[in-house]
Parts: C-alpha cells; structure tokens; sequence
C-alpha cells in the first residue's frame, strides 16, 4: 500500500498533489493508482517507435496534464521535457526520455 | 407578476467537465461538487451532445482542447455558432500558453491552467464565470412578453427546465391554450380589441395557475403554454371554462380549447413535450363541442403522416401523381334520364400508399395553403381534357370544378380562369364552378363579390353542400347562384329516418323560387331516385348512376350520349 511518506521520497510534491484532491488522501492515492495505468505510456512509446510526431506530441501533452495535476515531479519532468521537444516536432533520440519516463513508472507501481 | 427566480435559486448549478483523462474530470469533480452537480464528457461529441441536451440548465462548461472525435476549440466554435447555446459559458482547461489566448479570442470566457492550480482559485473562476454570463443574460434577454408580462418563450423553457432539475419527481402537465379562430376576432372587432383580449386570457391564466410550481408563457399570437403540476381532465375542462367567461366581460364570445399532454415523459426535450400538447390541441380546432384535447401516441403517427402528404406534394403535383375522376350528373326531368354534366374530382395516386383518400388531404392542405396550387392544377386538367373529348369524340358535357375558400381570396382568380379556359380552348360555360355554401356565409362580402365576378364573366356557379352552411333565406335570394347543389347529408338523413324528405321539399321550393335547379348528390339506390324525381329534383349525382372514375372510363358515357342512349 502507498503511503503519502513513501510518495514524498519517491520525490513527488504531495503537499501540491493533496491539496488538488482537497486534501482527501485516498482520494490521492487512488487517483495516482489510476494514472499509472494511464494507456498514454504505452501509446508514447508506440507513437515515437512509428515516426508519428503529431501523434507522439498530443499524446505527451495529456499525459504531462494528468501527472503534473497529481504531483508526481519524477515522470512531470521528463514527460515536459518530451512535450515541449514535440510540439517543435524535433527529430531526435526520444529512447532515453521514454527510458526515464518508464522506470519512474516502473519505480512507483513497485511503491503500489 | 409571479416571479420563479426565488424557487430555483435554491438548487445547484450544473456543470460540464469535458475532458478525455479520467484523472483530470475526477479532480475537477472533487473540487466543485460541493457547490455544482458536475455532469462529464470524456471526447468532444460526448460533450456537445450534452450540452445539447442539458442547454436550459447549464450553467458552465470546462472544456479540454485536445480531445478525441472532435477538439476543444471545434466544440468551442460549434457552441458560439448556435444561438440557444452561445450564451453558456466556457472555461478552457489548458497546459498551453499559446491556446489560452487562441480560446479567448474564440469566445472562451476564462481559463484554468494544467497543472490545476488551487480549488479556490479554480472554484473562484467558475463561480466568477457564472456570475458574469449570468448577469449578461440578464440585460441581453427579455423575460417577459410585452403585451401580456407573461414569461417569453426562451425564458419559460428555461425555467421550466430548471424546475424539472429541482423537481424531478414531480408530476408535470405540457399544456397548449389556445384561442378558436382568434384572427376572426381580430378582423371583425381590431386588433386593438384583441390585443385586450389576450391580456385578460393572460390574467385569467395567471390566476388559475399561480402556484410556483406553475409556469405560464405566451408563445404566439393566441398561444399559451402552460408548465403545471398534474391535475385531471374534469379540471381542465373547468379551467377553459373559466378563461373562456373573459368573452362574456368584454361582450364577445369567445371559445378556448387546451391541448394536454398529461404527465409528460421529462426525457423528452420540453420543446417536444409541448409540441405534443399543441398536437394535441389542434385536433380539436374546429370541434365546438369539445375544449379539453388530450395526447396520444395515436396523434404523433396522424401527424406525421399529414407531415409526409404535405411535405411529398410538390413533387407529387410535378409527376402528375395527381389524376382527375369524373362523376356523371344526369338529368332526370325527361322520361329517361340524360347525362347533363359532371363533377371533376381529385384522387391521389401515390407511388407507395397506393390511392389515398381526398378526405385525408384536401382538408391537410386547405390549412396549408397547398389546396390553392391543387385546385389550379386540377382547373387545368380538367379544361384540358373537356377539349381532348371535344376534338376527339365531337362531344362533351360541362364540367364542375370545386372552389376552395382561398381560391375566393386570390385577387386573380377571374383572371386565372378565363386563362385556362382560353389557352385550353374551350368555352367558359364548359366549366361550371362548385363554390361550397359556407365560404359565401362565413366571410365578408368580398367573397360574395368575387363569384360575382366569376359570374359576370360567365361562368356557371353551383353552390355546393347547400343546407350545412346555414345561409339565411334573406341572404340567399341575393348571392350569384346558377343552381343549388343539395348536402349530401340531406339524402341520407331524409332516407334513413322514414322517408322524411319534408326538408328536400323545402330545398326544392327555395330553388323553384330562385328559379335554378336543384342537384342531389350522394343517391344510392333506385328508392332515393324515384323519391327525388317525384319531388321536382332536376339532376342527379351518385353511385346509383356512376361513381367517380377515370377519363377513359368517363368517354363511355360520352360515346353512349352521342349515339342518343343517355
């Protein structure tokens, strides 16, 4: 089971994060199960691995949304990272973005 | 004036949060429910859809620009486009600098930044965005109708709306009022007169529904809409009642019929339920018995099916679906009886429903206005094919074509009859003219006068359904008739009781008097001709002899009359 003390080390700014779900930390907690379920992960990766930019790019930018309004800095920052180089539709080596973004995912499912 | 504002104030708001990530609508959910029933979309149709459905009590909708089957900023151009629906307003959900300022200027009111910020600052948002588009609506909208202070029609929906959102248990009554031939009241006594007329109709009805769970509109000229808790139909009977004794205050009669669909099913939108109650009271508009109509399912097929007549005519007057039956009328003066003429009659025959009944949509089109273009087209025909047995067979008889009463209003009349009859090349009295009794009875003198005219110009006038359309004696030995043509009525009522065909006899002398025959029509059988013969009628018409049949059908009677056997 998570604890918001276990989220907090894993880096995520719950004080943020909880007051969005005012302050309900099941609520939270249950939210953040949900999102790491979130098919956008798999679908990133799918978009970069067919060249699909725009794709690639909408897909980021939902994504950055939903875990940027629960806090969860570690998969925040990469993932804006990624939507902003998208949104210029850079051509470049997404591998070690999308390897960041699946291990913090990876590291928090652990913490689940 | 009764004021609904403070019964509904008490209730929540409704919110839409269209956002394709769970997450996203969860959060936004949280956070407003307290103060707002929050209702969610999950991709762009989804929330039109709803928007759609939930326009009379929306108040604000938060929408995400990047969704599935149809984006933010479509929906957003889509809601501005529609009049019932650009005045909600729109608070755009956003992670981009660049679409903030892009919403703005499409019309969004406001928006809120991803990651969210705080619930205040986002509760403080949307109630700031209600307030403002709530005020706007305020000095944009009327509320009430001028001349009556009743709510207007927009409002009324709303309200309406809204109470059943507050109420959704209720049981509710769609009511349609309406007044019986109120443009005749506004013709024989000014429209200033009937302008009293409806204020004190909007009174009264204030009166009777003034609790607060009713709500009254005028929708039209003499159209009321009622939005009340369930009562029965004895009540309701009372009620028109009631409304309708104005008339006697302002030394007029005045007849009120209600239209009632009774518990009304809430998932239908409020503007059908009230189309049902007007279906309903249009039933019985020209019922003087009866004041209380109520729905059924029933009416929703008659009336699309008089939709479907009305809305297939054109093109069916372009294919010639419509043909031209011909009735003989013999004279029956002689030792035998000799064909004398004819009546053209219409039949529909349609590509899919086989013959359909003029019953079913001469009196759809007389209220349409189509029945002027039938009648012309049918003149026609008929001319047409006096002159095609006259070239052809070296013989004719007269035909009668019937006049509607809006035929008698068109200025051109005469004139559009003396083209087809030139440009047909045939003689005016070819053509006799069937004008029913009561279009010379029901209106002003102008009718009178235009079969004048028709007459002048020589045309024989028969006057139909004579003895339905009470004319008095007086008024009869003044209108411009060549022969009395008896309501068929007459015929079967004088037969089926007893043999009393005192009333024929009175039609007979009246007709003897003015000097022109007298017509039956409707004569079955071999009893009712002899009958009729002996009393002095002069020409017959009826299955006894012929029904209605083709042209083609029609020349045997010709041929027969040429040779000298009829």
């Amino acid at each position: 089971m998570l604890t918001l003390e276990a989220l907090k080390e894993y880096g995520a700014d719950t004080e943020d994060g909880l007051k969005r779900c005012m302050d309900n930390r099941d609520f939270y907690i249950r939210l953040i199960g949900k999102a790491l379920e979130n098919k956008c992960f798999k679908e990133l990766e799918d978009y970069i691995a067919a060249g699909d930019l725009d794709g690639a790019f909408e897909t980021a930018h939902s994504l950055k949304g939903v875990v940027g309004n629960l806090a969860l800095t570690p998969i925040y920052k990469p993932v804006c990272e990624m939507t902003e180089l998208l949104r210029a539709r850079t051509e470049a080596d997404y591998t070690p973005l999308l390897n960041e973004i699946s291990a913090k995912r990876e590291e928090l499912l652990s913490l689940m | 004036m009764k004021e609904h504002s403070d019964v509904l104030a008490g209730g929540k708001r409704n919110i839409l949060v269209a956002d394709d990530e769970f997450i996203n609508r969860e959060l936004l959910e949280n956070i407003l429910s307290d103060e707002y029933d929050v209702l969610k979309a999950e991709d762009g149709e989804m929330a039109y859809e709803m928007i759609r459905q939930n326009r009379n009590t929306l108040s604000l909708i938060l929408l995400d620009l990047i969704m599935p089957k149809m984006t933010g900023l479509e929906l957003l151009s889509r809601i501005s486009d529609e009049p019932d629906l650009k005045g909600i307003p729109v608070i755009v959900l956003t992670s981009d600098h660049d679409s903030e300022v892009e919403s703005l200027r499409n019309g969004a009111y406001d928006f809120i930044p991803k990651p969210y910020p705080q619930p205040d600052v986002i509760k403080a948002r949307v109630s700031r965005s209600i307030e403002l588009a709530e005020n706007r609506q305020i000095i944009s909208a009327t509320e009430r109708d001028e001349l009556t202070g009743l709510y207007t029609i927009e409002y009324f929906y709303r309200y309406g709306s809204q109470f059943d959102k507050y109420y959704p248990n209720a049981e509710m009554d769609a009511l349609c009022f309406d007044v019986n031939h109120f443009h005749v009241l506004n013709e024989r006594f000014g429209t200033e007169k009937g302008d009293e007329i409806l204020k004190h109709i909007a009174e009264r009805l204030e009166t009777v529904f003034a609790d607060k769970a009713s709500f009254v509109c005028r929708k039209t000229a003499d159209t009321f809409l009622v939005y009340c808790s369930h009562r029965d139909h004895d009540e309701y009977a009372k009620i028109v009642d009631q409304i309708a004794e104005i008339g006697e205050d302002l030394h007029t009669s005045l007849k009120m019929r209600v239209g009632v669909y009774s518990c009304c099913d809430k998932k239908l939108d409020i503007h059908l339920r009230f189309g049902r109650a007007k279906i309903a009271s249009d039933k019985i508009r020209n019922n003087y018995t009866v004041s209380v109509s109520d729905f059924d399912e029933a009416l929703i097929d008659a009336e699309l099916f008089a939709e479907q007549l009305v809305e297939e005519f054109p093109k069916a007057l372009e294919e010639k679906q419509f043909l031209v039956y011909f009735q003989p009328k013999f004279d029956i003066r002689g030792d035998k009886p000799v064909l004398s003429s004819a009546e053209a009659l219409v039949r529909w025959i349609h590509p899919s429903l086989g013959m359909i009944s003029p019953g079913a949509f001469i009196p759809l089109f007389e209220g349409d206005g189509l029945i002027a273009k039938l009648d012309e087209y049918v003149w026609r025909r008929t001319a047409e094919k006096i002159a095609d047995w006259k070239a052809r067979l070296g013989i004719s008889v007269p035909v009668s074509v019937n006049l509607s009463r809006a035929d008698l209003y068109d200025p051109e009349l005469v004139d559009t009859m003396e083209k087809i009859t030139r440009e047909s090349g045939i003689s005016r009295d070819d053509l006799y003219l069937e004008v029913t009794e009561s279009a010379y009875v029901s209106d002003s003198s102008q009718m009178v006068d235009r079969v004048k005219a028709l007459r002048e110009h020589g045309f024989f006038i028969e006057m139909d359904d004579f003895g339905s359309g009470y004319s008095s004696l007086n008024m009869i030995s003044e209108l411009p008739i060549d022969a009395l043509k008896l309501d068929m009525k007459f015929i079967r009522t004088a037969f089926e009781k007893k043999n009393d065909t005192r009333m024929i006899s009175i039609v007979i002398d009246i007709a003897d008097y003015l000097k022109v025959p007298v017509i039956a029509e409707g004569v079955e059988t071999e009893e009712q001709y002899l009958e009729l013969k002996r009393l002095g009628c002069a020409i017959i018409q009826g299955y006894y002899f012929s029904k209605p049949v083709p042209a083609d059908e029609f020349e045997r009677f010709l041929n027969d009359k040429k040779e000298g056997k009829g």
